[in-house]
């Protein structure tokens, strides 16, 4: 008995550093641009599809496809008339260094097939781009648009990346090996490293971006277009590149949220979309502005479903998306929505 | 050659016009006032020049640089920066964050947070409080001191003494002073006539999306015709007077 609530505390407690994962990303993006991101899971999906091709030295079309997109947006933003020489010099060398960043990790993954840190690079690089763009194309030409509308703009994202994940890897899954083989025994459980290096990468990721928001000018900067728009504004912080930077931000946590537990279930082009709803659900706990309520809520879901699991395997998520419903009543109960100003 | 020169400005929210046809102009060095009433236009103005609300036509050149079609973030890393009514504070930061944050686009260095804590010694003892929990007028001396920070050419500060205590009221006219005597630009937007005239060199009067009133500073303060700006030329004078005038 004890052994099985120690395996099912384990098991829940990788579940939730990778929904953890998510649900930071939610918030990092919700916070800044005000977008709550239906399309969140499929950059756990892009994640994981262009690290398991990345690995097997499969030189996939999406890195090419982003490198793709940066360039033209750069030459869109470049053109702008508005630009001071120094600034679009400034801003092209910007752009031609990240593209390049973007296809070296590629290339590298390419030339040393089977190397983690390569894949890893190549598949972060190439996800987090995809979240600028993403905000490039599709929040900033309607910024200022109502919530719904973006939430509506993000529904649209979701089926047009579930397309493309199907077009650029097809249905199959993918086995992706994990980083090491094998576990340790504690006590009853048997843990595997996967789920160790699992919980230690999300944890290392989460004090990353703790310490860039807190420590850093930028980080502050991110958090001050969060609190207050207008003030960032004024202070000479552009927003648009917060937006940018948020979903970069997003993306790369979701990428690697992917990436790392691709090897427990095999990366398949539909493996995004649950994960996403579920640090949807932890995210709401904390009304997705609140970190550490958002942690709890990792906890709280991870643990619900490894115990539902167990007890009635087929109603796992069935259980998981319903506990949206008292969390929502619990929030509304404790923190009445207030009118917002803008 | 003036600093700025604002012409045919019009400026609106939606489908409504606040402003049209505006001109306005200020030398370099100088502190102008623009007086009005609740709804005249003074707040749409500023968010005009400061791209907030993007003007609809006409021309804002800051030293024959045009300034209509760019965005905030530009206008500051340019040395235009306002000081908002609802001063746009961020709350759960602390006041050194707000601070540095202000200098944003100049990569602030320690010597300017240390002229900001010398104009506004308050702040210096507050830095690392959160900006929410201070009083009203500390939060005012944040703005300004937050402003500030990004090195300005050209001051906008709209109603600075609103809702203040007389004793900050001074306090923050004495740090414009200073600013004024160092040569800042200045454009001050107030309801409070009688203290923006004590310090501007010049004013102009808004009703209504227009200018009916500019002239130097000594002869506005004794135009009958602001007072009656004020009331949109209603009668009772005398009240007036005592909103505008009393000592």
């Amino acid at each position: 008995m004890i052994d099985t609530l120690l395996f099912l505390l384990v098991d829940g407690i990788t579940n939730g550093a990778v929904y953890g994962l998510v649900a930071l990303s939610l918030i990092v993006i919700y916070t800044v641009t005000r977008v709550v991101n239906i399309a969140q899971g499929e950059y756990v999906t892009l994640g994981a599809l262009s690290f398991a091709s990345a690995l097997s030295g499969y030189f996939s079309p999406f890195s090419w496809l982003v490198a793709g997109g940066l360039a033209a947006f750069a030459v869109l933003d470049v053109a702008d008339r508005r630009l001071s020489n120094s600034a679009r010099i400034r801003m092209l060398l910007i752009r031609s260094i990240w593209i390049a960043g973007v296809l070296a990790t590629a290339f590298a993954a390419n030339k040393f097939p089977g190397s983690y840190w390569f894949a890893v690079l190549a598949a972060l690089a190439a996800t987090a781009s995809l979240g600028a763009l993403t905000y490039r194309l599709t929040v900033e030409p309607v910024s200022g648009a109502s919530p719904i509308v973006l939430l509506i703009v993000s529904v649209g994202v979701y089926m047009v990346f579930h397309g493309a994940a199907v077009l650029i890897w097809g249905a199959e899954p993918q086995s992706v090996p994990p980083v090491v083989d094998g576990g340790v025994s504690l006590g009853p459980v048997f843990i595997t490293y996967q789920s160790l290096w699992i919980c230690c990468f999300a944890v290392l990721a989460m004090a990353g971006l703790y310490t860039f928001s807190e420590r850093t000018l930028i980080g502050q900067a991110l958090q001050a277009t969060a609190v207050n728009r207008v003030g960032a504004q004024l202070c000479g912080i552009p927003v648009r590149v917060a937006g940018q930077l948020s979903f970069s931000i997003g993306a790369g946590f979701s990428a690697l949220s992917g990436l790392l537990l691709a090897p427990l279930i095999t990366a398949n082009y539909d493996m995004g979309f649950p994960i996403g709803l579920k640090g949807f659900v932890a995210a709401a706990l904390g009304g997705i502005v609140e970190y550490p309520t958002a942690l709890v809520g990792v906890a709280l879901v991870g643990l619900t479903e490894s115990f539902s699991a167990f007890q009635i395997s087929a109603f796992r998520d069935v259980i998981v998306f319903l506990m949206v419903i008292p969390i929502l009543l619990w929030r509304n109960a404790v923190r009445p929505p207030e009118a917002h100003e803008h | 050659m003036p600093n700025l020169r604002i012409s045919g400005l019009k400026v609106g929210y939606g489908r409504a016009t606040v402003l049209e046809d505006l001109d306005l102009s200020v030398s370099p060095g100088e502190l102008v006032t623009v007086l009005g009433a609740n709804g005249a236009g003074k707040t749409t103005l500023l968010n005009g020049i400061m791209g907030l609300a993007p003007p609809r036509a006409g021309s804002i050149l800051l030293e024959n640089e045009e300034l209509v079609g760019l965005r905030p973030e530009q206008l500051v890393a340019r040395g235009v920066v306002l000081v908002p009514e609802r001063r746009e504070l961020f709350g759960n930061l602390t006041v050194e964050v707000n601070l540095r944050l202000g200098g944003y686009r100049t990569d602030a260095s320690s010597k300017s947070l240390d002229r900001i804590y010398s104009l506004f010694p308050i702040l210096a003892e507050r830095r690392k409080q959160k900006a929410a929990t201070l009083s009203g007028g500390e939060q005012q001396m944040l703005a300004v001191g937050r402003a500030l920070m990004a090195g300005p050419r050209l001051l906008m500060l709209d109603e600075p003494s609103i809702g203040l205590a007389p004793l900050i009221v001074q306090e923050i006219l004495r740090v414009i002073g200073q600013l004024k005597a160092d040569g800042l630009t200045i454009i001050l937007v107030e309801q409070n006539a009688r203290l923006a005239l004590s310090v501007a060199d010049r004013g102009y009067v808004l009703e209504v999306g227009k200018i009916v009133l500019e002239g130097p500073s000594t002869s506005l303060s004794t135009d009958p015709r602001l007072s009656q700006a004020y009331l949109g030329g209603a009668a009772d004078y005398a009240a007036a007077r005592d909103q505008v005038y009393v000592d």
